[in-house]
């Protein structure tokens, strides 16, 4: 009982409260690409909590078998490199192999999900805050989901923020960035911070 | 595609250059490498230290993977950006601790998530490694230097509004609206300074049209 009270805690956490986009602006340059397209953003959502997963999964076993504290840390980003890039070309290849109409339908997106800072950042920070298997696990997926419940929120209204009927200084671009401002600042509250009255 | 080569074969160096400082500026134009911005700029000290990591990793990074062969497949393309950006993080690291070690360490996770910034990623290939190696210079030079006014614009801003700071030294601003201090503060200062480089673009269009 005590684990699934983690799972679900740890899971809020990362989808909601510490939101990669909204708390942390992580990928926030990549939600911007995505979000223009509707179509694809289920696949995208899919890919990215797959790849965070992935490693997240593989992130903690390194972290138990090399010391990469002390005067290793300045190659972790190399590790992290490594690490996102094998798993990147194994899927390709699995997916190449086992799923050619689906390798087809991702690898025009695939590469964005892979290398962004949402995942990058998800490694970091799990390999800062987690101790556990399962810490580390739904945390990783916990970061996928929020950065797809990010881009949903975002993909949502982007025919409205691009729409003639919004003022040109702050069509598009402006009004995004305004609008995740609003969106941060709602979930901001999730966090429990009180106004100082 | 080719579209973007065609007009990447257009583009003057009067051209580069003013669109990466205004009209396509990465930062208040084009949403490029926003979070490392949003998260650590909150005064003047910490926009100079993401100017100067942001410039050492991007340009040597793009300018060493630009020597990646264009018969690799795109998929080991990217990863070989990924990894060259990784190497050279190395040196830039150590040279910016050894200078600005304090400053360095507040910028936590996003000193490291530079190596991936959109520079590498997404704009290598589809338009400075379409240039020809002299232009191509020039745009990741001028693209650079626009991002890095952007931001150093974006910390005075935040320090004085968000903070009452000027160089974290208190300069006694009557107001202080300290949730620009904050991530989604970052957000919206963003969005307000996006809006009022289009409106300096629109009259800079009107002047020349009279």
């Amino acid at each position: 009982m005590e684990l699934v009270k983690n799972i679900i805690l740890t899971a809020f956490t990362s989808i909601i409260i510490e939101n990669t986009i909204f708390s942390r602006a992580l990928g926030t340059s990549t939600l911007i690409l995505v979000a223009k397209s509707r179509k694809n953003l289920f696949g995208f959502g899919l890919s990215v909590t797959y790849i965070t997963a992935i490693v997240s999964i593989i992130t903690y076993f390194v972290g138990k078998i090399f010391d990469l504290n002390g005067d290793a840390y300045i190659y972790v980003p190399l590790v992290y490199i490594f690490i996102l890039g094998s798993v990147y070309i194994l899927t390709l290849l699995c997916l190449w192999r086992f799923a050619p109409p689906l390798f087809l339908k991702i690898r025009k997106y695939v590469h964005i999900s892979a290398f962004n800072c949402a995942v990058l950042g998800a490694m970091f920070i799990i390999s800062k805050y987690c101790v556990t298997f399962i810490d580390y696990l739904v945390h990783g997926i916990g970061i996928g989901l929020g950065f797809v419940l990010a881009v949903y929120m975002t993909a949502v209204v982007y025919d409205k923020i691009y729409s003639e009927k919004a003022p040109y200084a702050f069509r598009g671009y402006p009004l995004m960035m305004i609008y995740l401002g609003i969106l941060g600042m709602a979930f901001w509250g999730f966090s429990g911070h009180m106004m100082n009255y | 595609m080719d579209k973007d080569r065609d007009i990447v074969k257009e583009n003057s160096c009067k051209t580069i250059i003013y669109n990466a400082m205004l009209k396509k500026n990465p930062m208040l134009a084009s949403g490029m490498v926003i979070a490392p911005v949003i998260m650590t700029v909150d005064s003047l000290p910490r926009a100079l230290t993401l100017a100067a990591s942001f410039s050492l990793i991007t340009f040597f990074t793009l300018l060493i993977s630009s020597f990646v062969p264009k018969s690799i497949v795109y998929t080991v393309r990217i990863i070989m950006y990924a990894f060259i950006g990784a190497m050279v993080y190395v040196p830039a690291s150590i040279a910016l601790e050894y200078f600005i070690p304090e400053q360095i360490e507040r910028m936590g996770i996003f000193f490291p998530l530079l190596i991936i910034n959109s520079f590498v990623i997404y704009r290598s290939e589809s338009i400075f490694f379409l240039e020809s190696k002299g232009k191509m210079m020039l745009d990741i030079f001028f693209c650079i230097l626009g991002y890095d006014a952007a931001v150093l614009l974006y910390g005075i801003i935040r320090e004085i509004i968000g903070s009452g700071t000027a160089w974290e030294t208190i300069i006694g601003m009557p107001v202080i609206f300290s949730v620009f201090a904050e991530p989604f503060g970052g957000f919206l200062l963003l969005g307000i300074m996006a809006a009022l480089l289009r409106v300096v673009l629109l009259t800079i269009k009107r002047v020349k049209q009279k």
